[in-house]
């Protein structure tokens, strides 16, 4: 398995939570339309470079635009990406193509032509049903043109449709949180993402709690709301495969599933990460990630320079310690492949963790699969620090 | 001989020895005003910031008298403080006067009174100087201050001499007083030899220093010597006087203060209060007053990190050669791992020992909580010394147990003896006697077990007092008290370095105390805590640690896995300050909760 990864680093307007690198009209000084062209020539010039690396000639199953937010982008920018991308790279015929929308940004026809140029999987960028929740959160969508936009993707025809909710908002409580959950099932998705508010450091919202504008919900109330999603989702049939993921059967996102698994992966694009494992060796593995600037990137590319800015070689214990809490984090840990791939026996190195993990209901243990239950995930963390010796 | 006077000065902490020391020094060119740095006499470090005197010095002065004839004066510094006390009795016994410094806006306290007993236990002519006189609070202080030194040392009011070391003020009288009623050292420098040392140095290239003093005989470089308490024997290869630096002479006779260096490795061979005498023309007898260096606290020292023992070991060797009165011995415990358990002359030593080995041996510690060494007997009447708590063999099998008894003296005005004594009685205290020096200031006197003041008694006096208390101490006996053994356990298994030894009747306080202390610096962990005060198998206190509800960041982070793992590996560095019992991760800090414990 192997994904490839685009960052579209553009927004209409930057939400004061989000930490991922964008770039919004404003800050451009005016250039925004001609940024928009130099980046997509940028980024086709990466993707003919990467590609020429006999290394990187793999079969793909999955291509993700991310951002920034991708559906600013016209239907017919996509489908050039993803000609490209077709030109340089072999991609699997139904390989899960994801665009991250913002439902303000599209319409049926836009939707539509997605779809029609081989985006296959939408994942919307809801956030909450609640008007004055988007407000806060600066959204530029209402509630209405989110539901209507759900619907829409299911006329454009997508069955894979993916919703984001954001929990722990100043002020939520149970009920409205329990709502948001409500109108969003009844949207009937295929996939749900729900996210805790994070205050990440150097963004307006760090700003705001940082001068006691803002303050976040307490500890208690945020485990409250976290126990919650788990149990009402899973009611509603859907299965947690991730701290934050939720699937109806056969719709997990294979993409993150990938990043997960360790699977290698190739970003394009400012700020975009990439995985490789050059060989069987564990050990021989390398991240490496763009400079998160796309002035700097459309530069260094067109100058014939790649646009990386860090790289990392992973050691074999890096490596295995990523497995563990990527797989605590996420679907589990397959013991039997962990002990083959490090020749390592992880259920022995670790037994009186685990043995207390399974006597207090955190873990769960069947086959070969040391899984984390919905207790187990709220400490997830905890746990994962109590593998690291 | 009769141009040698060897006096030393006592007085209380602040007083103003030491800047009495510096003046006079100055006054006799012993040093420059160039080379002076403010209390030169302090030179270690740590001294030096706080203020106080650790280790002792003696350093001569050429002074010319008003009768004309020049005199040596040898200054023999004492340290400051109680845990030093035996220390302080060496270096007065080498001496024949003493200068006794009361700052005149403070008067009489505790340490003024035990320093001053010991020089006249030890036959010194005793010279009282009031300092700070300048000071605008000492005018309607100062004729109560002389009365106070009449009463105490029991001499006339013109003998007192009175000034201010700091400007200098009175300073030449006191050394004018040193010369004409001090006598002279007597001694026979023929007679066989007897040094007595009252201080002892580790040079790291020429080993053990010994400073004498000699009371008999003549030494000279090349004799062969021998060291009273252990019977080695060793060659003189230098030997001198003491001034800012050794001056080697060669030859120290009867009177004189210097030192010899015999190519003594370990600094325990040199010990305070032995005395050295020729092996080809021995004394019959020492010096009265040798005593082993004798530990009184005891304290767990451990590594904070445990890979890290080696390395500590390592430090308190080299620690212990330039501190004879420290021991060790490797110890091991459940939840710290390996570490050592030392022995201290007090809490003030074990503060010293303790920053010592962070600031010059860059160790980083975790000290257990501090106790004294219980004497237990056995139902068999076998008796054993414990000086760790967690040794202390179950209830059922001790006869009785007996704890070292102190005798205390506290000074203060008398507006708060009432707290003193709530103070005292709440540690167990024994009243013995309160006397007043004034109508405004008292000397309380107590019998308290070592134990009730090993932690925060000082720091509650202070506080109680303003400030104005002073305290002394000194070993009294062993005596047998009603103890047990509090054991503090987390999810049922004992925790050894917490075990503490109280008195059955705070035993259940103190419980209660621990644990909820523990509540507090312990963190929530995936699970519940019970944590438990247990005297045997019986439960006495509970305090329950509920689990942690949520850890975990709910985040999309996409492809970039790198700044994951950062942030784990950043809490992985926390973790490893964290020590393990059982399944619990205690921290660093749980093992002093007692000593933060709010009375």
């Amino acid at each position: 398995m192997a994904s490839l990864y685009l960052h579209i680093p553009f927004c209409e307007h930057k939400c004061i939570y989000c930490d991922f690198y964008s770039v919004a009209p404003t800050e451009t000084g005016g250039n925004y339309e001609s940024l928009t062209g130099r980046f997509l020539s940028a980024l086709r010039k990466e993707i003919d470079v990467r590609s020429a690396d006999a290394r990187f000639q793999v079969v793909y199953d999955t291509v993700f635009f991310g951002g920034g937010t991708p559906s600013l982008l016209s239907p017919s920018n996509i489908g050039e990406i993803l000609e490209t991308l077709n030109r340089n790279f072999s991609i699997r015929k139904n390989a899960e193509i994801t665009l991250e929308t913002n439902p303000g940004t599209v319409d049926l026809r836009k939707l539509s032509e997605f779809r029609q140029v081989g985006v296959n999987r939408i994942s919307f960028g809801v956030q909450s049903f609640y008007e004055d929740d988007l407000r806060f959160l600066t959204r530029i969508h209402t509630s209405k043109e989110a539901v209507e936009n759900v619907r829409n993707a299911y006329h454009a025809g997508f069955d894979n449709v993916s919703i984001d909710l954001i929990f722990s908002l100043p002020g939520q409580n149970i009920e409205r949180w329990a709502s948001n959950l409500r109108q969003a099932v009844a949207l009937e998705p295929a996939h749900l993402s729900c996210y805790s508010l994070i205050v990440e450091p150097n963004t307006q919202l760090h700003r705001m709690v940082q001068a006691k504008q803002v303050s976040t919900l307490p500890a208690e109330e945020d485990a409250n709301l976290y126990e919650f999603t788990m149990e009402y989702l899973s009611a509603q049939g859907f299965e947690q495969y991730e701290v934050s993921n939720f699937a109806k059967f056969g719709y997990r996102s294979r993409h993150n599933s990938n990043y997960w698994n360790h699977s290698n992966y190739l970003g394009f694009g400012p700020s975009a990460h990439s995985f490789w494992s050059h060989d069987e060796a564990v050990g021989c593995s390398s991240r490496w990630w763009n400079i998160a600037n796309v002035v700097e990137y459309a530069h260094r590319l067109g100058h014939g320079h790649m646009p990386v800015q860090g790289e990392e070689q992973l050691s074999g214990q890096q490596l295995m310690e990523e497995e563990i809490f990527l797989g605590l984090r996420s679907d589990g840990i397959d013991v039997a492949g962990f002990r083959k791939k490090y020749a390592w026996d992880f259920l022995v190195h670790h037994s009186s963790t685990i043995k207390g993990l399974l006597e207090d209901n955190l873990a769960s243990l069947s086959g070969q699969r040391l899984r984390l239950t919905s207790k187990g995930y709220l400490l997830c963390d905890e746990i994962c620090r109590s593998f690291l010796t | 001989m009769n141009h040698i006077r060897n006096f030393c000065i006592v007085a209380h902490i602040d007083h103003g020895k030491s800047t009495l020391a510096d003046r006079l020094l100055e006054i006799t060119h012993t040093i420059s005003a160039r080379e002076m740095t403010k209390q030169v006499l302090d030179d270690m470090e740590l001294e030096q910031e706080r203020g106080i005197t650790i280790k002792l010095h003696a350093i001569p002065m050429k002074y010319k008298s008003l009768d004309g004839k020049e005199y040596t004066l040898n200054l023999i510094d004492t340290p400051g403080h109680v845990d030093f006390t035996y220390e302080v009795s060496r270096s007065l016994a080498a001496c024949e006067g003493a200068v006794l410094v009361v700052d005149a806006t403070q008067g009489v306290e505790a340490q003024t009174i035990s320093n001053l007993y010991l020089a006249v236990d030890a036959g010194l002519e005793i010279i009282p100087f009031i300092n700070k006189i300048d000071l605008p609070s000492a005018k309607t202080m100062i004729e109560t201050v002389k009365k106070q030194v009449v009463d105490l040392v029991g001499c006339k009011e013109e003998e007192i001499l009175s000034g201010s070391a700091k400007s200098g003020v009175g300073t030449t009288e006191v050394l004018e007083a040193i010369v004409q009623r001090i006598p002279a050292p007597k001694g026979d420098p023929a007679a066989p030899l007897r040094a007595l040392i009252f201080d002892s140095v580790f040079d790291e290239y020429r080993g053990a220093v010994a400073y004498v003093r000699i009371f008999d005989g003549t030494v000279r470089e090349k004799d062969k010597i021998r060291f009273f308490s252990n019977g080695k024997e060793f060659q003189a290869d230098e030997i001198g006087v003491l001034e800012m630096q050794r001056k080697r002479t060669g030859v120290l006779s009867a009177g004189d203060v210097g030192y010899v260096i015999a190519s003594v490795k370990d600094v325990h061979d040199t010990k305070v209060g032995d005395t050295i005498t020729l092996v080809s023309n021995p004394a019959p007898e020492p010096l009265a007053g040798y005593r082993e260096p004798k530990p009184m606290v005891f304290s767990g020292l451990y590594p904070s990190n445990s890979d890290d023992f080696a390395e500590l070991r390592d430090a308190l060797e080299k620690l212990r050669l330039n501190d004879a009165a420290v021991v060790f011995e490797p110890e091991t415990s459940v939840a710290l791992g390996f570490g050592f358990r030392a022995g201290f002359l007090g809490l003030l030593h074990m503060e010293i020992v303790q920053e010592r080995l962070e600031r010059e041996y860059d160790q980083s510690l975790i000290n257990t909580v501090p106790n004294v060494e219980y004497r237990v007997t056995r139902t068999n009447a076998e008796v054993l010394t414990i000086d760790n708590p967690s040794f202390m063999p179950e209830a059922g099998v001790v006869e009785k147990i007996g704890e070292p008894f102190v005798k205390a003296q506290i000074i203060a005005p008398s507006e708060y003896i009432g707290g003193i004594m709530k103070l005292c009685m709440d540690r167990r205290g024994i009243h013995k006697n309160t006397t007043y020096l004034s109508p405004e200031r008292a000397d309380i006197q107590y019998e308290l077990p070592l134990a009730e003041i090993i932690f925060d008694f000082y720091d509650k006096l202070k506080s109680l007092s303003r400030g104005y208390a002073s305290f002394d101490y000194d070993f009294l006996e062993y005596r047998e008290s009603d103890l047990v053994k509090l054991d503090i356990l987390l999810n049922g298994e004992p925790v050894d370095a917490l075990s503490t030894i109280v008195h059955r009747s705070k035993a259940y306080e103190w419980g209660r105390k621990l644990c909820s202390k523990l509540r507090e610096l312990i963190p929530r962990q995936m699970f519940e805590v019970a944590i438990q005060a247990a005297i045997g198998s019986k439960v006495i206190a509970r305090e329950t640690l509920s689990a942690m509800r949520k850890n975990v960041l709910a985040k999309c982070y996409g492809g970039d896995i790198t700044r994951k793992r950062k942030l784990l590996e950043k809490q992985r560095e926390g973790k490893k300050r964290m020590k393990q019992v059982g399944r619990v991760e205690v921290p660093q800090e749980a093992f002093l909760a007692v000593l933060s414990m709010e009375e």
